[in-house]
């Protein structure tokens, strides 16, 4: 129990630095450096529900990442909706994605499943370059609004943003926590672990398979809207690549895949690496935060499979031994 | 009435007849053997009726509910849980969480399966054990987390995949005990065995399949001076050498 009260307070005394490191840090880039931490963290932890819980390797996430982006978008520049509403109604329409992709895909295990969703990444990615009445390969400049919050744009400060992705990186982990400690975070793990095992126990595979896709598609769909509000463009290229689906397959993976806070400790690492590195070699140096990312994932896979969360578990058993 | 009742139940495997036309009833509160030399079609029937496999022909009715070709979630739904030959555990998680899985088949609150699974691991004896990784546990003990999970889901029938195939002489008395234990608090219990020696002692019935077909059925007692179930073990031979003495 003494544990479980340390761990509280920690989490507490975190929430409260997170929520004032706006007021002690007012330049706009370190600002922007933890507005990306909580967005990559939260689409890996939205990828930790369908890859790590359960298990199913997607490759694809870049397609509900783009859906909410497009969604939101769309919405507000031809009918004028609030981003907001049109940040639900991506994520519904993301959950329908899940649906129609995890129908055919489900039906494929392991790699052949990472192989699937890849295509369709790609298949979203070549329809969207070519498709006009959504921009095609020019992109969506997002009108500018007069600043407030129901129009989810800022120009003066950053410090909005910051809260906005901020709440929706606590509400990713509330969820995550709550999967982990209920039936579908049971479920999830057991048909990971063994298929026909968990069918004989009273699981309908096919039904929570789905639920964890669609969960997972329904965050990373809200994150992809609030990337849209934050850059004010969006264009297929920076909404529906691969290398975002393998950047949120990677913190996941990087920092402890179905674990609650893997995925947090993973964006913690990665996206200071990667943000500094694009400061430090410009457009020139694009892919060297890859590179890094491909040498820090062979050590974690080499020496500790289960991420740097496996590897503190593993510290903290020798100390106490 | 019979609990479970199996009606000319076939499976074909392309032109190989795995089951052909078996009948098999399991009564409420008995304990049934299934039993014969490897290959006469035990897990394939088990398959059937847990709903693994579609059956080619025939019903299966469980509790007079016609169960033939459901899938295996919902047969374990209804009151049927089985344990595999080759443990199915999922061995990144702890004991404890192993049979939270299967508790979870009753209630959809963490609080009541975990009270549920507290219980089946004292009734297994596995409480010491609740917090290690079920990937490493001895066999023995592992082939008990089998059984554990599935009494979890509260069943009313319990099938069991020859669960003391490898285990030594103490666990399979252990394993003897427990499934006593299990048909005392009102389970039904299947159990597919090859070794004679487990079945005999706790069965009320016997059932004898040898190349698909039900070749006896009888009281344990009886069905070991059965000619046809002789013959199947011992083959032709020794059954021809017995006579002539």
């Amino acid at each position: 129990m003494g544990g479980n009260k340390n761990k509280w307070i920690w989490l507490a005394i975190g929430g409260i630095l997170l929520l004032i490191f706006p007021f002690i840090l007012t330049l706009p880039f370190p600002r922007h450096l933890m507005i990306m931490i909580f967005l990559y963290a939260s689409l890996g932890l939205a990828w930790n529900m369908i890859g790590g819980y359960a298990g199913q390797i997607s490759l694809g996430h870049a397609v509900y990442f783009g859906a909410g982006a497009y969604t939101s978008t769309i919405l507000l520049m031809k009918l004028g909706v609030s981003p907001w509403a049109g940040m639900l109604v991506g994520g519904a329409l993301s959950v329908g994605l899940a649906f129609i992709i995890g129908y055919p895909c489900f039906k494929l295990a392991g790699h052949y499943f990472a192989i699937a969703t890849i295509a369709i990444g790609e298949i979203a990615q070549q329809w969207m370059l070519n498709w006009d009445w959504a921009g095609a390969a020019v992109g969506l400049t997002l009108p500018i609004l007069p600043e407030s919050l129901i129009n989810l744009e800022f120009h003066t400060t950053k410090a909005p943003y910051y809260y906005i992705a901020f709440g929706i990186f606590v509400l990713t982990i509330w969820v995550t926590y709550w999967i982990d400690r209920s039936k579908p975070g049971y479920y999830f793990k057991a048909i990971k672990g063994d298929l026909e095992g968990a069918r004989s126990l009273g699981i309908d595979v096919a039904r929570y398979k789905f639920y964890a896709l669609a969960l997972s598609a329904f965050f990373t769909s809200i994150c992809g809207s609030f990337y849209a509000q934050y850059i004010l463009f969006i264009d297929p290229d920076s909404v529906f690549p691969l290398m975002l689906s393998i950047i949120v397959c990677l913190i996941a993976t990087l920092g402890g895949v179905g674990t609650v806070w893997g995925p947090v400790i993973g964006a913690f690492i990665l996206i200071p690496i990667s943000e500094f590195t694009r400061i430090q070699f410009g457009g020139g140096g694009k892919g060297t935060d890859l590179i890094i990312y491909g040498f820090l994932i062979m050590v974690i896979s080499i020496y500790q499979p289960f991420g740097v969360i496996g590897l503190s578990k593993l510290l903290r058993k020798k100390e106490s031994t | 009435m019979a609990l479970l009742e199996v009606q000319k139940l076939t499976k074909r495997f392309g032109g190989l007849v795995a089951n052909d036309h078996i009948d098999l009833q399991v009564n409420e509160a008995e304990i049934v053997g299934l039993i014969g030399p490897n290959g006469a079609g035990k897990t394939t029937l088990f398959n059937c009726i847990a709903g693994f496999y579609p059956p080619s022909g025939g019903t299966v009715r469980f509790k007079g509910e016609d169960i033939t070709g459901l899938p295996a979630n919902e047969v374990c739904l209804l009151g049927i849980a089985r344990t595999f030959q080759l443990v199915r555990i999922f061995k990144d998680m702890t004991v404890m969480d192993n049979v939270m899985v299967g508790a979870f088949n009753r209630t959809n609150l963490a609080a009541r399966a975990k009270k549920k699974t507290l219980e089946v691991l004292d009734f297994c004896g596995l409480s010491p054990k609740k917090s290690m990784l079920a990937g490493g546990l001895t066999i023995a003990d592992k082939k008990r987390l089998e059984f554990a999970k599935a009494l979890a889901t509260e069943p009313s029938l319990l099938m069991l995949d020859e669960a003391m195939a490898g285990l030594n002489q103490t666990e399979t008395g252990e394993a003897i005990e427990l499934v006593k234990k299990v048909r005392q608090s009102g389970i039904t219990v299947l159990l597919v065995e090859h070794v004679m020696e487990v079945v005999m002692p706790i069965s009320n019935r016997v059932v004898v399949l040898d190349y698909g077909k039900k070749i006896a059925e009888d009281a344990p007692e009886k069905v070991i001076h059965n000619e046809e179930v002789i013959k199947a073990y011992l083959g032709d031979k020794y059954h021809a050498s017995r006579r002539a003495h």
